[in-house]
Order: C-alpha cells, then sequence, then structure tokens
C-alpha cells in the first residue's frame, strides 16, 4: 500500500493542474511532494521559490508558502530568504529555461557562493510555455519552431558546470526513472549546500509530436534508451548517464563526523555474518534452510515473505542470489526488502581471494 | 460521482486528461482507454505502476481493505 499523505502538501481544490496531457511537470510535483512528506518538512519550516515556465506553475500548487519570482530570478529570491531565515528549508521549483539561459548568469553565481538551497530544475529540453522554441539544453540536431533543420548549437552542459568546484551536489535523473528519481530528491533534500537535481522531463505537446512521438509513455521510452544510471556517488557524470554527483569541501569538522560514522558502522557489522555468493546459494528454501536474498551488499533473512513460501523462486526472482540488479525492473520499490530482518553482508569477490 | 471505481482502481474523471500513461504503462494491459474513459479488465496484479508514473493524481489503486 501507497502511503498517499503527500497530498495534504497539494492544493488539491486547484486540481487538474494546468499542464498539458502527460506532461512531466505533474510527475515532478508529486514525487517532490513525496520526498518531502517522508522528510516530515511542512509548511511550518519550508519555502518553495520558482521561475517563469510552466514549471514556475508548481509552486502554486504547493501548499506552502511560495514565492513565485521574475524570470531567472528564482536563485535570488531562494538565496535572500535563506540568508534572512536560516531555519527554513528552501526549495526552488524551475524550468532549464527559467534557470539555465535568462537566469544562468545567477546559477553561476549561487553555485559558488553554495547557500543551502535545493534546486528541482524540470530539464525539458525546449522552451515549453512560449511554444517550443529552441533551448539552452536543446541537443544538437533537434527540430524545433526555431529551428527546423536542426539544432546547430552546442547544449548547455549542466553536468559539467555544476560539478566544477569542489562542494556540490548534482544529481541528473528523469521521470521514468521513478525510483532513481526518488532517491535523488531525498539526498539533495538532505544535502547541506546548493544541491542541483536536473530532471530530464517530457514536453509532448510541443517537442515530443515534433519529434515523431505519439505518447509520453513513447518519450519516457526514448529516455530510457538515451540515458542509463551509474550506480554509486560520482566526480562526474558523462552526458548519457544519469546518477549523483556529490564532492565534499575538504574541512575538519565534516573529517570527524565522517569517522563517527564508520564507528558506528563497525559495531553493526560485529552481529552479522559474512557470506560470499558461493555460501549465499546454499539458502536458497530447500530442505528446511532459511532463504537468503543478497542487496546492495547486505544479505536479507526473507523467510517469512509469502511469496517465496515452499518453492525456491517467485516469478523472476531466485532465492539465494544478490538482487541489487533486479530492483530496478521489478514493478515494486526497494522498501519491500527493508521490511525483512538484515542477517548479514556479503563479501565482495575481491576480499574473499584476500 | 466523478470518482469512478473500477474493479481494483479508482479512476478521477475530472483530474484525468486522458495521457493514457497508465494504459501504456500496465505490464499486464488490464487498463484500456474505451470511449473517453479509462476501463479495467480483469488481471490486474496490484503493481501500482499506473498510480507511480500518472501525472495528475488521477488513478489510484484500493486499499486491500476497501475492494
Amino acid at each position: 500500500m501507497i502511503d498517499r499523505s503527500y497530498k495534504k502538501l497539494l492544493k488539491l481544490n486547484r486540481f487538474p493542474h494546468t499542464w498539458c496531457p502527460g506532461c512531466g511537470i505533474g510527475a515532478v510535483l508529486k514525487n517532490v511532494a513525496i520526498g518531502l512528506k517522508e522528510l516530515g518538512w511542512n509548511e511550518q519550516n519550508t519555502t518553495v521559490v520558482s521561475g517563469i515556465g510552466c514549471s514556475g506553475r508548481m509552486a502554486g500548487y504547493m501548499n506552502l508558502d511560495a514565492v513565485h519570482t521574475p524570470h531567472g530570478r528564482a536563485l535570488t529570491a531562494a538565496e535572500a530568504i535563506k540568508t534572512v531565515r536560516p531555519d527554513l528549508n528552501v526549495i526552488v521549483l524551475s524550468g532549464d529555461g527559467d534557470l539555465g539561459s535568462i537566469g544562468g548568469n545567477h546559477l553561476l553565481h549561487t553555485f559558488r557562493r553554495n547557500p543551502d538551497i535545493t534546486v528541482f530544475c524540470n530539464d525539458n529540453e525546449i522552451y515549453g510555455l512560449t511554444g517550443g522554441q529552441a533551448g539552452p539544453t536543446t541537443p544538437e540536431g533537434t527540430k524545433t519552431i526555431t529551428s527546423p533543420r536542426g539544432e546547430h548549437h552546442q547544449p548547455l552542459r549542466l553536468n559539467r558546470i555544476l560539478t566544477a568546484k569542489s562542494p556540490c551536489f548534482y544529481a541528473r535523473t528523469t521521470v521514468y526513472h521513478v525510483n532513481h528519481f526518488k532517491t535523488c530528491i531525498r539526498e539533495a533534500l538532505l544535502y547541506k549546500g546548493f544541491s542541483f537535481v536536473d530532471i530530464i522531463s517530457d514536453c509532448i505537446e510541443l517537442n515530443g509530436r515534433r519529434l515523431g512521438f505519439k505518447t509520453a509513455h513513447q518519450m519516457f521510452k526514448w529516455f530510457d534508451e538515451r540515458f542509463h544510471i551509474v550506480e554509486g556517488v560520482r566526480d562526474h557524470l558523462e552526458n548519457d548517464e544519469l546518477g549523483i554527483v556529490k564532492k565534499e569541501a575538504e574541512v575538519e569538522v565534516k573529517a570527524e563526523a565522517k569517522t563517527e560514522v564508520e564507528g558506528k558502522l563497525e559495531v553493526l557489522i560485529e552481529g552479522l555474518k559474512l557470506l560470499t555468493l558461493e555460501e549465499l546459494k546454499h539458502f536458497d528454501g530447500t530442505n528446511g534452510k532459511p532463504i537468503y536474498i543478497g542487496y546492495k551488499g547486505n544479505v536479507y533473512d526473507i523467510s517469512a515473505s509469502p511469496l517465496f513460501q515452499g518453492e525456491k523462486r517467485m516469478r523472476c526472482h531466485i532465492a539465494g542470489k544478490d538482487l541489487t540488479r533486479d530492483i530496478e525492473t521489478a514493478p515494486h520499490g526497494e522498501d519491500l526488502v527493508y521490511h525483512f530482518p538484515m542477517v548479514g553482508r556479503l563479501k565482495v569477490k575481491a576480499e574473499a581471494e584476500k | 460521482m466523478y470518482m469512478k471505481p473500477r474493479l481494483n482502481v479508482i479512476w478521477n474523471e475530472i483530474y484525468c486528461k486522458r495521457c493514457i500513461i497508465c494504459v501504456e504503462v500496465c505490464p499486464v494491459q488490464a487498463l484500456a482507454f474505451e470511449r473517453d474513459e479509462i476501463v479495467e479488465r480483469p488481471g490486474c496484479i496490484r503493481c501500482y505502476q499506473c498510480e507511480r508514473y500518472c501525472p495528475d493524481i488521477a488513478i489510484e489503486v484500493m486499499d486491500e481493505e476497501k475492494r
């Protein structure tokens, strides 16, 4: 069952919202509301700032204090709010045309000053509101209303610009990869400092139809072809990669905090077994043995799951294997795995050889 | 009367903009778009994909106890 309490953060009396059928901004609005609700942020401690454009309407549908700023000035207003009231959580909901082109200068300098604000950029690679002109992030060769023979300028590479300096947080995701999208939102909201989430979104009415897509889902499939997810925290992203870039500044206080966390982890590990992949294979539920699966380096005991009872497998998941990859293609999220007790840690092959 | 219940899902007629993401994202083709309405055929596996992808909060999978 899905937790639907995020609806309290949306002004449902203004629904249905104003965007076109199949527009990705609705998905951005919904998932940001879910992310805020999961962290317990509410109207008491959160402010939304939005710029101009289709995505600028997002602040109006949030049940939070909101500022709708002049074109491109969302980041300056957000930084001012954060400076005057450091206890507030400030989030910016805007688009690539607002942040990248007319607000490009503010983006660079807000990034340089590193205030603790979170930016969600709805990157639909076009100027959607004004009718589908080529924008700063339009890929080279794309047909738009102002470039009927294909855009012949290079796009603005936000993944290169916003990872150039040392303390930085940049995440790129799409509205199609929902689990990854939710992880990025959560990580960005928790990050202390300027965090930027670049959400590749679809504009089906003014961009997708010209490119030959009939429905929004066909554009989603196109995103799936163009991009692939890279795991872990990286120090840069290539142009076809989705992932999280996080660079910490070298400060002594932060180094102390890190050792504390490591100490806690070691205590946790002491009570757990270390299993290699070979040993994990034995725990497949046959002859009354418990059923173990590996997930993200940990081993979970899923014997209590009704779907695995009596059989070796449930549809496509095989017991006694590392199922980290499977969760991306599964219709459910990773929260299903976390219901079950963690009984051990997986030994990586290189460690086992030592 | 705009929250129309189906077998396993509730479809909100007013919020829905007929982008048919839910129909195309359904892994077992249990949803269909007929005569300007989303209809549900038997065979829903309750995977919640339609609800997770709907940008308009127009479709919800019913909770077990309400069925």
